[in-house]
């Protein structure tokens, strides 16, 4: 079972998440705002805000996901506390080195960093390096978490246990549970990535100290960029998903879900296709081969069949008609695994080529990838966050303000949200800190915006006091109650 | 088209919310030892084969339709070179030479004639993409350097057109622009 180390590690990691993401919507609303014409900041400023506010949520929900993961992994084996501190100090570290480089050193090349514009430099000629170093201060703390952790679960199940494909055999002796079989599949994909950043960032280091010798191929430098991007934005759901196949059934007094042949081919197929959808990133280079271009098209909309057909249709199996009990965790669960379909239906529109001939890097992109974020996988960490710290809790009032916070997080985030898929609608462009004439309403919908994610930032708000409390509790009770 | 898309996200979405909500509800009402559906996987089988089928037609429509193979057999009667740069775009009827770029200081395009754009950048990456006269998006690609990205288009109606950068490129990346007439 989990030591009393982990649990206060997980409290820490959970207040620190909700702080940042607090700070990340003030800096949301305060981008809505300077786009609404209400505040009137330099271009540059709101470009740095962009750039803190895209990376530090990447960040904070990547490793919300891996901290649910982490606790959760004890109930099936030992995992490396030594990792999980690792983790931690580089990730602040990193953080730190982010925020210095974008509001000291003024950095602001977005946060997909898109080569060669780190490398033109328009702001302190020190921040290029320091940004790309938190990339990788940070890469290095959730390699060597992920690899700790894949470490742990294939002393446990051989490879081709964890990956479950003894049930593609009639009647398996082993059961490979879910949970092991999801966080092995994403930890592939996340390790993938994570070294697709590193020979990313070696492509940066050798042009920048090659003094001019070698330039890199930009048509090269932007699939890296997105392989490991896209990868990484979206495994991060994935470690979410995981805890869903957890607790799910757990906290509604539902049996506890099984791995089968469809479970287990849907998980494996699922590992190949995120690896490739990040093509669609590419639609609009057409010197990109064209082989490419319609693998992206048909492996992003390959990869929502299992997340529908098995994880969605789960869920919706274990509530339709049953007593299940409900509470403030599966509600979320429930809800944010609907934003999350509602964002899928957004994205498999974009990746249709010939929609995202009149969508890409319009607001349609925010839109939807916003939508399964904001009320997607944010839920379901929330869900995590809230239902372990009342693991150790006497009080019994947990689910106070249940109906009011579920009520503010969906009308703040449906509204924020319809705004940006309108703007994408109407053709205005994603990353503007100013919006042209030719769009008069671009404006008054950024206002909007900001006024509906203030309800939604009320709401975390909430959850961010309650939540921490307790956290705080755990943290310092000397205890082991 | 983009009106389309909206409509057709707005229906699907709030289909979604509505089976989210239906389900939620059944379970609300459900009595203590329901089970819900007897054949789920029976179900889940069906539902997966829809949704296949779906996709599988959705992709074989599209995918031709791709821009792409735009006017791929056809013989462009206006070649148009593009040169991004940080934050303007230059465009001229001859090749650009990068060691002294200029461009020219209009470009008239015929309506209804097959036009072809030679899109590249002379430093970070940019989008061209290209606003009719009600401001909507009807064609757009990106300006990369090193490369060209070779893009097609008739256009219907006589007026002008406004092009705008889709690529974020630095502090002034939301005033890149430039226009065109067409005659
Ligand atoms: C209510 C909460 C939030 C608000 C108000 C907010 C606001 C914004 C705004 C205004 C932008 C710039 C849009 C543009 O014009 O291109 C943005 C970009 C972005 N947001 Fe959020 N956001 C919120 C939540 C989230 C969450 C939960 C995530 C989690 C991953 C996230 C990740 C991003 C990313 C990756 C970008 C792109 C940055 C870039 O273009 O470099 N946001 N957000
Ligand atoms: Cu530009």
């Amino acid at each position: 079972m989990e030591t009393i180390k982990l649990r206060k590690i997980t409290s820490l990691w959970i207040i620190t998440v909700l702080f940042l993401f607090i700070v990340n919507i003030v800096l949301g609303i305060i981008m809505r705002l300077n786009q609404g014409e209400i505040l009137h900041e330099q271009p540059a400023t709101f470009y740095a805000h962009m750039t803190t506010h895209g990376l530090t949520q990447i960040g904070i929900w990547f490793v919300a996901g891996m901290t649910g993961i982490n606790y959760l992994m004890e109930r099936y084996l030992k995992t490396s506390y030594l990792a999980n501190v690792v983790a931690m100090v580089l990730t602040v570290t990193g953080i730190l080195m982010l925020w210095t480089s974008t509001y000291i050193g003024n950095f602001h090349a977005g946060w997909t960093f898109l080569y060669p514009l780190p490398l033109k430099i328009m702001w302190a000629k020190w921040a290029t390096p320091l940004f790309l170093g938190s990339i990788l201060v940070m890469g290095v703390g959730w390699l060597t978490w992920s690899v700790s952790m894949m470490t742990q679960i294939l002393k446990k199940y051989p490879l081709t246990k964890a990956l479950a494909w003894q049930h593609f055999r009639k009647n398996p002796t082993i059961q490979t549970p879910p949970f092991i079989l999801i966080s092995m599949i994403t930890l592939i994909g996340i390790i993938t990535c994570l070294l697709g950043a590193v020979l990313l960032l070696a492509m940066y280091a050798a042009e920048y100290f090659s003094n001019g010798a070698f330039v890199n191929d930009a048509l090269l430098m932007k699939n890296l960029t997105y392989f490991f991007g896209h990868t990484i934005a979206n495994e991060m759901l994935y470690l979410g998903l995981a805890v869903i196949y957890e607790l799910f059934p757990e906290v509604g007094g539902r049996p506890k879900w099984k791995a089968t042949w469809y479970v287990a081919l849907a998980w494996n197929c699922t590992l190949v296709f995120i690896l490739t959808a990040f093509f669609h990133h590419l639609y609009m280079d057409f010197v990109q081969p064209v082989g490419f271009q319609i693998v992206g098209q048909i492996a992003s909309y390959m990869a929502s069949l299992p997340a529908a057909g098995v994880t969605v249709f789960s869920v919706l199996v274990a509530v339709y008609r049953t007593s299940i009990k409900w509470s403030l965790t599966n509600l979320l669960f429930f809800i944010g695994v609907a934003g999350w379909v509602i964002g899928g239906l957004g994205a498999v529109i974009d990746v249709t080529i010939t929609n995202n001939f009149v969508l890409h890097n319009t607001l349609w992109v925010p839109a939807h990838f916003h939508t399964y974020n904001a009320l997607g996988n944010v839920l379901f960490s929330l869900a995590f966050f809230h239902w372990f710290s009342i693991q150790f809790s006497e009080k019994t009032d947990f689910e106070k303000l249940t109906k009011l916070k579920l009520t503010l997080l969906l009308i703040g985030g449906i509204g924020f949200l319809l705004a940006f898929y309108i703007g994408g609608a109407e053709s205005m462009p994603r990353r503007y800190s100013n919006y042209p004439a030719e769009f008069p309403m671009a404006a008054p919908l950024a206002i909007g915006a900001a006024v509906f994610a203030t309800i939604y930032l009320a709401a975390i708000l909430i959850f961010f006091f309650q939540i921490s409390k307790r956290c705080l509790n755990i943290l310092f009770s000397s205890s082991s109650h | 088209m983009q009106n389309s898309i909206l409509i057709l996200f707005l229906v699907l979405a709030g289909m979604s919310a509505l089976v989210f909500t239906f389900v939620y509800l059944s379970s609300k009402k459900a009595g203590k030892d329901e089970q819900g559906i007897p054949n789920p996987l029976k179900t889940r089988f069906w539902f997966l084969l829809i949704l296949f089928v779906i996709l599988g037609i959705f992709a074989s429509v599209t995918i031709p339709r791709s821009p792409y193979f735009l006017f791929a057999d056809e013989t462009p009667v206006r070649v148009i070179h593009v040169s991004a740069m940080q934050f303007a775009f230059l465009m001229s009827d001859k090749a650009i030479d990068p060691k002294n770029p200029v461009g020219e200081a209009s470009i008239e395009l015929p309506a209804n004639k097959l036009v072809e754009f030679r899109v590249t950048s002379l430093d970070v990456n940019h989008g061209f993409a290209i606003y009719d006269q009600s401001n909507r998006l009807i064609a757009q690609t990106q300006a990369m350097p090193g490369y060209v990205n070779r893009l097609r288009w008739k256009f219907k109606e006589p007026g002008n057109y406004t092009i705008l950068c889709l690529e974020y490129c630095g502090m002034a990346h939301q005033v890149m622009r430039a226009s065109l007439t067409i005659k």
